[in-house]
């Protein structure tokens, strides 16, 4: 019995020593960890580009459905002409974040990821300068070349599609409404808008007269249109009297039922795309971007196309955009590296966008006709809209801050529809918010 | 083994009728290993990928991180934090509240359903299992199912309420009706589960007291008081136990239910640490001082429980 009692606490204390050991340590990496890759010289490396024969790389990516059949071709490509083999891993973009982070702290980085924000690993990836030459990311839009550069001038994620938020319209339902389109030579004002949408509502019968998704970045492109931004260089931006413009014409809308306050409150705290709501006729505009032009190609049933965004205070859209990034940690940044050259080469660029409705990163393709295989004109909407955003408008969304400063948005924005505070209390909330925010990420 | 014992061992020889004293086995030897070795591989995985975590979240709780890659040390600075923040505590009385409810809100209606079905002569067995199936239901599926059916405009509740004049109410848009709705909803997936606890432990109680109760002329009402309430006094402590825990943990309908909204209404602790952990931001620091703080809450009241059912059993 006394043997069975020793063993039990032989054991135990064996136990709790090695679990004590385990979590004792600190996890993770230091805040003090060195830059893994800093500090080498643009065009200290060269590719060798016939020395991938049998090389593999790990390609980290999400999809928004089109674009990953034209991935996929372009990666057959790649692989023939170099030899080395292309390791396709797709993940939902909600686990993205943590999926890269994990593999980084297991020391075990992909060589490339698709990301709409490369802030959280700007340490672990490669200044793709150092192989591919100082001048690179001028084969770029300023303003996107710019959103891939750290404060420090390294070129850290390349920019490989640009997004731009924009309205569709049911074009069916403004014909049978007698309600003529904006163009791009006059375009809609915010108040010609909610009377033209109104109109169109009501002599279709439709829910609701505009749908916005419930997404910061959207809240973020009225907010531009009426003067102002969350953030700029040098962090929190927003003006007061602009934002509440903006909140207060959002917010009448919803009082007046021309936007569902249902959809906003229901989603709860994730995001939601009104994109059904559009297809199922039941929405006359619909604020969303160029990213929804491939799946209503697809599925929409009734006549619809682009428009040009309203003005207010100016006009133009609010950008957004993917990039690509090499992960210096992984086992082959060289062959990282010259992938992502390759992906945003001039002819691959234009493969992406004519397959799945992407407008290009690139300088050179900035005026360039795409042979877009349908909707062409929707598109040049869309890339028309690109020429008038204001520049402010890039530089908020490449803020490290934007991603929580959308979100405090939503949230806020959210309040103020179910009718918990005035816009005054929610620009205010969103200035102390987006300030926090900001402060938070400053180096 | 003595020396005296050894020397006393050897002397016997090997060929003699008498049978030899026992040899004295070394204590480690005496154990029985065997039990040990066939707990160990399930106690391994169990030590790898539950005890191991869950004491690492502790650790975790000491450090802040912006990016659940590099740590500094805070020492209970995430637990100030965190008992510090308005948000947090919404979650927890919203937490409180679905828990208090739900747990409620089971027991009863699991023990009124189990007596109802118990006492059935036919079709008992059809009906269990007919209240069992949503429990076999994945719970993303049920939230999503019933996310449609309760839309304000073109759900089928609000169809249906409305073809009969009672108007379409915002089940997912105002704040105390969704979390009622939540609570319904987790009850209508678990009820059919802790009816069959309950109805085990009916089936448990011996029918020949109930015949001696009726021969003394107690009525239905006597028996159940008196007879069947207390002899299910353990079982439902069980039940108890089991939803206390499982309300604690709920989220993956609710997530698709209600994603925590409207306005954070429905947000219950394990979005918030799913959230604190998993999305950008990603602050595991935080979420793991929440996690213990839910592990001490949930010990808690399971040991709060288990004593009070003890001290019934004692009575």
């Amino acid at each position: 019995m006394r043997g069975h009692t020793l063993l039990r606490t032989g054991a135990i204390a064996t136990f709790s020593a090695a679990v004590l050991a385990l979590t004792a340590c600190a996890p993770g990496g230091s805040d003090d960890d060195p830059t893994p890759g800093g500090g080498a010289e643009p065009g200290s490396e060269t590719i060798d580009w016939e020395g991938f024969e049998g090389e593999t790389l790990d390609y980290v990516y999400f999809t928004d459905g089109p674009d990953e059949a034209a991935t996929r071709d372009l990666i057959g490509q790649f692989e023939e002409e170099t030899g080395a083999a292309v390791n396709l891993q797709i993940i939902p973009f909600a686990e993205l974040e943590q999926t890269l982070q994990a593999r980084i702290n297991s020391g075990n980085p992909p060589e490339v990821a698709r990301v709409a924000q490369w802030y959280p690993f700007a340490d672990s990836l490669v200044d793709v300068r150092t192989y591919l030459g100082e001048d690179y990311p001028e084969e770029f839009i300023a303003p996107q070349a710019a959103a891939g550069t750290d404060p420090e001038g390294r070129f850290l994620a390349v920019p490989n599609d640009l997004t731009m938020n924009g309205p569709f319209v049911n074009v069916d339902a403004f014909e049978a409404a007698g309600v003529e389109l904006p163009t791009a030579d006059d375009p809609w004002t915010w108040d010609q808008l909610v009377e033209d949408a109104t109109a169109v509502q009501e002599a279709n019968d439709m829910e609701s007269a505009i749908a916005i998704d419930k997404s910061g970045h959207r809240v973020s492109t009225v907010l531009s249109q009426f003067g102002t931004t969350l953030l700029d260089d040098d962090g929190a931006a927003l003006d007061p009297e602009m934002a509440s413009a903006a909140l207060t014409e959002l917010n009448d809308l919803v009082g007046s039922g021309a936007i569902l306050r249902d959809f906003w409150l229901e989603a709860g705290s994730r995001y939601a795309g009104a994109h059904e709501q559009f297809l199922a006729e039941q929405v006359p505009v619909y604020l969303s971007g160029n990213w929804q032009v491939g799946q209503f190609a697809e599925n929409a049933s009734f006549g619809w196309s682009a428009v040009p965004n309203a003005c207010a205070e100016r006009c133009g859209g609010f950008p957004g955009g993917k990039f690509l990034t090499a992960f210096s940690g992984s086992e082959n940044p060289e062959l990282a590296v010259a992938f992502v050259d390759w992906m945003n080469r001039t002819e691959q660029q234009v493969a992406m966008a004519e397959a799945a409705y992407w407008i290009p990163t690139r300088a050179d393709l900035a005026e360039a006709e795409i042979n877009y295989p349908d909707r062409v004109e929707d598109m040049a909407a869309f890339r028309a809209d690109v020429e008038v955003t204001p520049e402010d408008a890039f530089a908020a969304n490449a803020h490290p801050a934007f991603g929580a400063a959308a979100t405090l948005v939503v949230e806020e924005v959210s309040a103020m529809f179910a009718g918990q505070q005035d816009p005054a209390a929610t620009v205010e909330a969103i200035e102390n918010g987006v300030a926090e925010a900001a402060e938070l990420v400053q180096p | 083994m003595s020396n005296r014992q050894a020397s006393t061992a050897g002397a016997a020889p090997a060929s003699s009728p008498r049978r030899a004293a026992p040899k004295q086995r070394p204590r480690w030897r005496s154990v029985k290993w065997a039990p040990y070795l066939f707990v160990l591989p399930n106690m391994a995985l169990f030590g790898a990928f539950t005890i191991y975590p869950a004491l690492n979240a502790f650790n975790l709780s000491l450090y802040s991180s912006s990016d659940g890659r590099r740590f500094t040390y805070v020492g209970t600075g995430n637990y100030s934090q965190i008992l510090s923040s308005e948000e947090f505590w919404s979650v927890a009385r919203a937490t409180v509240i679905f828990v208090v409810a739900t747990v409620v809100l089971t027991t009863v209606a699991a023990t009124a359903l189990a007596i109802a079905l118990n006492a059935q002569r036919r079709g008992k067995g059809l009906l269990r299992a007919a209240y069992f199936v949503p429990f076999l239901v994945s719970p993303v599926v049920v939230g999503l199912i019933w996310r449609l059916a309760l839309e304000r405009q073109n759900g089928l509740v609000n169809t249906v309420l409305d073809a009969i004049g009672l108007g379409q109410p915002g089940w997912l848009l105002e704040p105390r009706l969704t979390l009622g709705v939540i609570v319904l909803v987790g009850l209508w997936i678990q009820l059919g589960f802790y009816t069959l606890i309950i109805s085990a432990g009916l089936q448990g109680i011996d029918s020949s007291v109930y015949e001696a109760a009726t021969m003394d002329g107690a009525t239905w009402w006597q028996q159940l008081r008196s007879i069947t309430l207390p002899l299910l006094l353990p079982t439902m402590l069980v039940v108890i136990v089991l939803s206390t825990i499982h309300a604690f943990q709920a989220f993956d309908y609710i997530y698709t239910l209600s994603g925590g909204g409207p306005l954070g209404a429905t947000t219950l602790i394990v979005q918030y640490i799913y959230e604190t952990s998993f999305q950008s931001p990603i602050q595991f620091g935080l979420a793991a001082a929440a996690t213990v703080i839910l592990f001490l809450v949930v010990f808690s009241a399971t040991l709060i429980n288990y004593m009070a059912g003890r001290r019934r059993e004692a009575v």
